[in-house]
């Protein structure tokens, strides 16, 4: 029982959206579909949900394909959001609810429960184009889950909130893998996939270029992370480029960072800074961060381009 | 692939309930139902108020004697059969009054004051014959003049008569009216009496299918676009089918169109229950409606066809709101829509004319056309049972068809935004979407 997608293709015209992209997602797990703007994920979501049909290759969950599944499997945030803005909260969570099979009474206490945990309990009968827009991204994701789907597929679902409220959406990921369900969404906070996610995908012009644990992607990069700290002055770590296989990545106010390859001892660096007769007060063995690992695959001017070419491209919808 | 149900009524009750609270429906059913009861009060509150011609009051100057009868009791019974016979607005007690005046000058006086409608002097002329001048303010075409024109002339025929030694008697049955009656060479078709009801009736069913058409085709589009232009159509559309999304709207529509539509005619119906008291109160005649004497199966076939067209057209509409990504655009995508609807609301004004004819009878089986043909046949000529069935199985058809070419633009156009969905687009994206 698991979310298997097999070679997917899928072009829009001449673009190709999607190419032979595989992965697959272990149930009870929360899953990052990472990429630049444009990379294919959305178009990747849809696929799955069924909203467009793939070229080639297939999805299936649980072994059955997604073309048969019942849609109230799924739960779906779309990255645009979108709700009617002139209908109240609870009666538009009600609609969405009933076309998904879910009994009005249960709706109508699932919703309370929810808007009770998002801490907007009184926005209940308001319409939702009064509400700011951290609020409706909540009723958002309510509209998302009220059908309580075994997976629950989200694009972007932090963007545009503040710090308490993606607190607030992080609780309610973690709340939901915890009584199985399945979570996949996107997104460019790589902190918060360091936080969530036990597996990642990141796909780069509809490619599936890397995949697995988040542990076996950063151990893949082959290198590890040293923050070092002397009181000394700054000659020293000045020095240690000299050594093969160390760059400095990133001078903080506190402390350095440095990048060794696989094939360096850590303890060397600890060795040449004690021979030096130096006072250490921070020395950290850590794994490259998820934002190494994807600026290195995808590439910082790979981003760029994106971004330039986004700003231009009316049509990004149909890529995602 | 599922079935319709429960999504496309639940689709349906919020659209329905939706379009119903809107300030804009509310609005609008109140203003529709105040003009039909306005249409229907308007002949008696211009009597009313005076604005409709009171019956003629016309003074007699007679100059010439030896005449063969009282010419004020000869054009006093031709005015008032007239008014009788030709179904004119007039006031119930009122009566044309002919009076024969012994002084002209005032009665010429009157007339320039507006007291009379006019004067009419007769003299007899040197030759013997009677010559008539009739003095008024009113118009030459106006129907008491002309009335007043064919009293002279028979008031004059039958003075020569009697110059010629014709009795009295001998003249009247001269003048007696021959007998006449009118028969239509289709025994099915309405009666001569009802075809002017008809004809009324087939001009308002044109007209109401035209705008239904127009008025609720063009909020499922505006409706569409909407969901569109503000995202919500991707959570639609994952949790329902294009089909269901696309039947639900339609119907909730619909039934909102058509709950405007009943209180239109529930004004109606009690402006017309409510005409004659009011009209009473006034002190004034009030006038009823003329319907023609329907069959039993002719109301239910009027309103499949009616609904039919208006599924047809809707679905459509719907297809074409999918196509665009903001309500401003809507416009220009339902535009064919709007062309085809008008040809046909056109066509069934020529119809009207000759509903005999053969290119009448081929465009009446034709979809798009026959919602507008041939209910105006129904009413007009007699069309067989057959025929009728086979226009409306062309018509099921149609729409069933449109349903599953609409869903598949919909399908595919509810997901494309950015600049104007082109129709060879569109057909390229439904062949990979579902």
């Amino acid at each position: 029982m698991s979310l298997v997608v097999d070679a997917v293709t899928k072009c829009f015209g001449s673009v190709v959206a999607l190419d032979n992209a595989s992965f697959s997602v272990e149930p009870g797990r929360i899953f990052g579909l990472l990429g630049a703007n444009g990379a294919g994920k959305t178009t990747c979501m849809r696929i799955v949900l069924d909203i467009l049909r793939a070229d080639s290759g297939s999805i299936t969950w649980d072994g059955r394909p997604n073309t048969e599944l019942p849609r109230r499997t799924w739960g779906y945030l779309p990255e645009e959001r979108g709700l009617y803005p002139k209908m109240r909260v609870a009666e538009q969570l009600r609609f969405l609810a009933s076309l998904y099979g879910v009994a009005d009474g249960v709706a109508r206490a699932e919703i309370d429960d929810w808007l009770e945990r998002f801490r907007i309990p009184d926005y209940r009968d308001r319409k939702v184009e009064e509400l700011s827009k951290g609020n409706q991204q909540k009723i958002q994701f309510i509209a998302a889950i009220l059908h309580d789907p075994d997976v629950l597929i989200m694009d972007e679902p932090f963007s545009g909130l503040d710090p308490l409220n993606v607190r607030l959406l992080k609780e309610a990921f973690l709340a939901m893998a915890k009584r199985g369900k399945t979570l996949i969404f996107s997104t460019h906070q790589m902190e918060t996939v360091e936080e969530l996610c036990e597996e990642i995908a990141i796909v780069d012009h509809g490619r599936v270029i890397v995949h697995g644990s988040v542990r076996d992607v950063k151990r893949a990069m082959g290198r590890r992370v040293v923050r070092l700290a002397t009181e000394g002055n700054d000659n020293f770590i000045a020095g240690l480029q000299a050594l093969d296989g160390v760059t400095i990545s990133a001078r903080r106010a506190d402390f350095v960072e440095l990048q060794l390859t696989a094939e360096l001892d850590p303890e060397t660096i600890l060795r040449a800074a004690l021979e030096r007769g130096e006072r250490i007060t921070r020395f950290e063995i850590t794994e490259p961060s998820l934002e190494e690992v994807f600026v290195e695959h995808v590439g910082r001017r790979a981003i760029d381009e994106e971004e330039g070419h986004l700003a231009s491209l009316s049509r990004k919808d149909t890529r995602g | 692939m599922t079935g319709l149900l429960p999504n496309a009524f639940h689709v349906a009750r919020r659209e329905y309930f939706v379009r119903v609270r809107s300030r804009t429906f509310v609005i609008s059913t109140v203003l529709l139902a105040v003009a039909v009861v306005a249409v229907v009060f308007l002949p008696t509150l211009f009597q009313a108020s005076g604005f409709v011609d009171e019956p003629p009051d016309i003074a007699l100057d007679v100059q010439a004697d030896d005449l063969p009868s009282d010419p004020a009791v000869a054009l006093q019974q031709l005015l008032t059969l007239a008014q009788a016979a030709g179904g004119e607005i007039v006031g119930r007690s009122a009566r044309p009054t002919v009076s024969t005046t012994q002084d002209p000058a005032a009665a010429t006086q009157a007339v320039r004051d507006g007291e009379l409608d006019g004067m009419l002097t007769i003299r007899r002329s040197a030759e013997g014959d009677l010559t008539f001048e009739y003095l008024s303010t009113q118009n030459p075409m106006s129907a008491t003049h002309q009335l007043v024109t064919q009293a002279a002339v028979s008031f004059a025929i039958s003075d020569r008569l009697a110059r010629s030694g014709i009795t009295a008697a001998e003249s009247q049955a001269i003048f007696r009216p021959p007998a006449f009656s009118t028969t239509t060479p289709d025994p099915d078709g309405p009666t001569q009496d009802d075809y002017g009801a008809a004809l009324l009736l087939a001009y308002l069913v044109v007209i109401f299918t035209f705008m239904a058409v127009l008025t609720y085709g063009n909020w499922v589009a505006q409706s569409v676009a909407e969901e569109k232009s503000n995202r919500v159509m991707e959570l639609l559309i994952t949790a329902a089918t294009p089909r269901q999304l696309l039947t639900g709207k339609v119907l909730g529509t619909g039934a909102a169109g058509l709950t405007q539509y009943l209180a239109t005619v529930a004004a109606l119906g009690i402006g017309l229950l409510a005409n004659e008291p009011v009209s009473a109160l006034l002190g004034v005649g009030g006038t009823g409606f003329p319907l023609p004497a329907l069959d039993a199966w002719m109301l239910p076939a009027l309103g499949t066809f009616f609904l039919l067209g208006f599924i047809l057209y809707s679905v459509l509409y719907a297809a074409a709101g999918s196509m665009v990504s903001r309500s401003e655009d809507v416009q220009q995508a339902v535009g064919p829509l709007i062309f085809l609807s008008m040809a046909g609301y056109f066509v069934s004004f020529g119809a009207l004319n000759e509903p005999d004819a053969g290119w009448v009878a081929t465009l009446s089986l034709v979809p798009f056309f026959s919602p507008y043909l041939m209910p105006m046949r129904m009413l007009l000529t007699s069309v067989g049972a057959a025929e009728i069935l086979v226009a409306l199985a062309i018509l099921v058809l149609t729409v069933i068809a449109a349903i599953w070419v609409a869903a598949r633009i919909y399908s595919a156009g509810v997901l494309m935004y950015g600049q104007r969905v082109g129709l060879r687009t569109i057909l390229r994206a439904t062949r990979v979407s579902r």
